[in-house]
């Protein structure tokens, strides 16, 4: 890692993978629900420094998909490797491997107990076991980073919805992940608050991390996105450059899609 | 009502405001009733109060004078009256606040003629009878300290089960919601088994039974705070239960997601935010409690152990004055009231959301 990196706090991450190389693979993932086949065979490999966006209709099982990525679902078939890693594995230490891992919710799920800086800095001590001044001074870099330095004392309900959303981006951020993960973060947002989380967001693009996102938000699929899957159905029907997707899709359904949200 | 004003200022809604709005119809209504009450209430105390309270023939005496009488039935009338002008008026009040004035006098009002009513039907009847066993005073200072004694003695009893309940109760709450039944059933038992006991055959089994069958020598005191503290276990474990069970699930993904381990999430993301949930029901487990200890008398405390219930039955049998049992029923006000406010005010506070922030 380059000097100049290690000085911007999100860059100096831990021995992140070389672009290009394979960070995530699925091999046959199969995931029901009861009896509701959410998942139906997905292959998927994910590279190092690649911005892979999932779009697709309600219940077609992206956010099922974004979540076997860190084992919160576990597949009921398949296997799910991580920085070669099998996760599936039951001997895998999961709680390890997800430390690397940085996933941010819908619903924010900040700790309301915890101000801002106390929902980052719980994990640092308690899983990374840094001391309590590291970790404190780690948290108020990264509130800096997403523009929150102020708020470091706040507690979540004294927050805006995208503050709140970009003081999660933060406590994942901070444990300095090789991979992140984003779970539809703009959808229980106001509209005026949107942009600040996708912005932060971007930003995060720009500086290279690996980001797998499933969004509503299609302008901001085709512009930030190196890669884009379109998922029905429990499958991935179309994988491909987001720019030449929007213009031409392939498939019928991702041109139904599309046709009704764009 | 003012029609053009430059900025519009919240109306003033204060007590001149209220005082404008009333009628003198609807304030003499109100008036009424609560002097009808008044009457009723400091009138008898003063009546009796002029009689003095010791010996117990002047309280019966007081019962039954002439002042008593004529305080009880003026203070009958006035309700009446009172009643009467509410009731037939409140309908025609011309202001919100007239009609709540005239409603709020007639209330009182029947309230009164109900008291004064009881009062002149009892001090007409068996009134010697009754104020001879229930309010002899003489004689009853001495014990005073040992009813302070007592009062120690049931909160001592009740705070040092409710720590052991707590502490014993989160653990089970913990166990009961594993998703491994192995672990799930013992907790199950134990808490239905506690929960489905009476607390009576707890207390004399751990207090009697037990020492016996196990040749225990364990004093009535420290078995009846291990008898009330596991019974208080099984009922806490389940507010305890429902209080996490309350946490939204993404609570735990997120904390699962950073790397925690299952017991990290609970001790560091769940459990506190279960615990500020269950805050209100475990304090009228406690309110609860307090009362409970008073089963302990079955175990035959020695005098300087003696709770509250125990001081005061042994009192009334020792002196055949019942006095006490009306003083015992005054401690444990003296303790649970204040109690059931904090109980009160601290529901409202989460109500608000309030309790949400702050560590």
């Amino acid at each position: 890692m380059s000097p100049s990196k290690a000085a911007s706090p999100t860059r100096s991450r831990k021995s992140a993978a070389p672009a290009g190389e394979t960070l995530i693979r699925l091999e046959g993932v199969h995931k029901w629900f009861g009896h509701n086949h959410v998942l139906k065979g997905i292959d998927l490999e994910v590279q190092a420094g690649s911005v892979v966006v999932i779009i697709g209709p309600s219940g077609s099982g992206k956010s099922t998909l974004l979540r076997t990525m860190n084992m919160l679902e576990e597949p009921t078939e398949g296997k799910v490797f991580f920085n070669g890693v099998e996760l599936t594995d039951i001997r895998t230490d999961l709680n390890k491997v997800r430390t690397d891992i940085g996933i941010v919710f819908q619903s924010f799920n900040l700790f309301p107990h915890k101000t801002a800086v106390g929902n980052i800095t719980v994990a640092l001590e308690k899983v990374l076991k840094l001391d309590g001044n590291e970790a404190r001074k780690r948290a108020l870099e990264q509130l800096e980073h997403v523009g929150l330095s102020e708020k470091a004392g706040a507690y979540p309900a004294q927050l805006s919805g995208g503050q709140q959303q970009r003081v999660a981006i933060a406590r994942a951020l901070a444990m300095r992940p090789k991979l992140m993960l984003f779970d539809e973060v703009t959808s229980a947002l106001d509209p005026e608050l949107v942009r600040e989380v996708l912005d932060t967001m971007k930003e995060l693009a720009d500086e290279g991390m690996t980001m797998v996102i499933v969004t509503h938000e299609m302008g901001f699929a085709r512009e930030v996105g190196s890669r884009l899957l379109f998922t029905d159905g429990g499958r991935i029907i179309e994988d491909g450059d987001p720019k030449k997707i929007f213009a031409r899709p392939k498939d019928e359904r991702t041109k139904d899609f599309l046709s009704h949200v764009l | 009502m003012a029609a053009t004003v430059p900025e519009l200022k919240r109306p003033e809604r204060g007590f001149s405001w209220v005082v404008e709005q009333s009628t003198t119809a609807a304030l003499a209504v109100l008036g009424l009733g609560a002097a009808s009450l008044a009457v009723i209430i400091l009138g008898s105390t003063a009546v009796l109060t002029s009689f003095g309270f010791i010996p117990v023939d002047n309280v019966i005496e007081g019962f039954q004078s002439s002042a008593m009488k004529a305080v009880l039935w003026f203070g009958v009338v006035l309700g009446i009256v009172a009643v009467a002008g509410g009731w037939g008026g409140f309908k025609s009040m011309p202001t919100k606040v007239a009609r709540e004035e005239a409603i709020a006098g007639a209330v009182l009002g029947m309230l009164a003629v109900a008291l004064g009513a009881f009062l002149v039907w009892f001090s007409g009847g068996e009134v010697d009878r009754f104020v001879f066993n229930y309010m002899r005073f003489e004689g009853t200072s001495p014990l005073i300290p040992h009813f302070f004694n007592g009062a120690k003695n049931t909160l001592v009893l009740a705070f040092s089960s409710e720590v052991l309940g707590i502490v014993l109760g989160l653990l089970l709450a913990v166990l009961a919601l594993s998703k491994r039944a192995v672990v799930r059933a013992p907790a199950r038992a134990y808490i239905n088994f506690f929960r489905g006991t009476p607390l009576v055959w707890q207390i004399s089994f751990i207090g009697v039974a037990l020492p016996i069958g196990f040749g225990l020598d364990i004093g009535p005191y420290q078995a009846g705070i291990a008898a009330l503290g596991l019974n208080a276990a099984a009922y806490s474990a389940e507010v305890f239960r429902a209080g996490i069970q309350s946490i939204e699930r993404g609570q735990m993904e997120a904390a699962r997601s950073l790397g925690m381990s299952y017991f990290q999430a609970m001790r560091y993301a769940i459990i506190p935010q279960g615990i500020r949930r269950v805050i209100p029901p475990l304090m009228n487990e406690f309110v609860i409690l307090v009362k409970d200890t008073a089963l302990i008398l079955l175990l035959g405390l020695t005098s300087s152990q003696r709770d509250l219930m125990t001081v005061g039955s042994q009192a009334a049998a020792n002196t055949f004055n019942y006095t006490f049992f009306l003083m015992t029923a005054a401690g444990y006000l003296v303790i649970t009231l204040p109690l059931i406010r904090l109980v009160n005010s601290l529901e409202k506070r989460l109500r608000s959301g309030l309790v949400g922030i702050g560590a």
